[in-house]
């Protein structure tokens, strides 16, 4: 006999996405997901919001790691709450796992949560965790055709921003490519070409991302 | 990789309906994938033979339906299939351009006695 389901498969994961996401609007704070491969300047970006944001909103920081806390090191010198999740192995963070360290943050203190996801462009863009909205970040290395190979993740961020724009000139890199193919999938989020190192580019993705913290 | 995460839901959701189906074998599970939710269909059979093993739905065949990403061109109304990652509408020009199939992940049935 057959039996008709109908059922998300991901269903477990969306229920709780959209309990975290009621949470956050109840609490009003902007929670964000950072999406990239790994060591495209994650957490470096976050070092250059965390230095730029504290004074003008209370920021905390879930930071998702396969094994180590090396990231959350990185971020303990701006004394902000961080804490971390160990997929251990997993390759994606899943609503459960920030449901479950809700807890550790004062919810009532704070405007602005920043989930840095495991590095990885297919895996994250498949799981809602209840944020607010999406940060694709790709860097000049990793080549120009990441849009192309990784269409999801390009077509639901807020905003993409295109990191080590310094190397451009080192590499093979075709800027013109990347943004043609950026445009058919997105043709309206914005694009920042930032150098988290060289800090170039950073005051206006910060002009920006103030603004989405207000409005949400 | 995230087919492990997908077949571990799966899984469960099979298994809960059987259970309160009262069967005592899953032959046959039916799902729909969207080609834009990046589910490689080989790694999604894989990693389900392994979570089903040793349960009632061991050996189930896992048949699944591709489904093409379809949009929907908010200002002409016109429903066009996608092409070459081209979100822009091929009628009318248009950003404003939605997906209305392609990215689901569906549980549509299974079939068991």
């Amino acid at each position: 006999m057959e039996i008709k389901i109908m059922k998300n498969i991901l269903n477990r994961n969306q229920d709780k996405a959209n309990e975290v996401r009621a949470i956050m609007k109840e609490k009003n704070i902007t929670m964000i997901n950072l999406i990239s491969s790994p060591g495209s300047g994650k957490t470096t970006l976050l070092e250059r919001i965390c230095e730029r944001i504290t004074g003008h909103f209370r920021t905390g920081v879930i930071e998702g790691d396969v094994t180590t806390d090396r990231d959350a090191q990185r971020l303990k010198r701006f004394e902000i709450p961080i804490v971390v999740i160990n997929t251990e192995g997993g390759c994606h963070l899943d609503s459960h796992s920030i449901y479950k360290v809700l807890d550790c943050f004062d919810l009532d203190n704070l405007d602005v949560l920043f989930v840095e996801n495991v590095g990885n462009l297919v895996c994250p863009a498949a799981f809602d965790l209840g944020e607010s909205f999406r940060l694709a970040i790709v860097s000049v290395p990793e080549g120009d055709d990441k849009p192309a190979k990784y269409p999801m993740l390009f077509r639901q961020a807020r905003a993409i921003i295109l990191n080590k724009i310094d190397l451009l000139h080192h590499t093979n890199f075709n800027l013109k490519n990347f943004i043609e193919d950026l445009r058919k999938i997105n043709p309206s989020s914005p694009l920042f070409r930032v150098s988290c190192t060289k800090e170039t580019g950073i005051v206006e993705f910060m002009e920006w991302l103030g603004k989405q913290i207000k409005k949400n | 990789m995230h087919e492990l995460g997908v077949a571990e839901n799966l899984a469960s959701i099979v298994l809960e309906v059987a259970g309160n189906e009262k069967l005592t074998k899953v032959t046959k599970v039916n799902v729909s994938i969207g080609e834009m939710s990046q589910i490689v269909p080989d790694l999604l059979e894989t990693a389900f033979q392994v979570t089903v093993a040793g349960t009632i739905a061991e050996n189930a065949i896992l048949e699944m339906e591709i489904i093409p990403v379809k949009l929907k061109c908010m200002d002409c109304n016109k429903e066009f299939e996608l092409h070459e990652n081209n979100f822009i509408c091929e009628s009318c020009g248009s950003q404003m351009v939605e997906i209305i199939s392609g990215t689901e992940m569906f549980l549509k049935s299974i079939e068991g006695e």
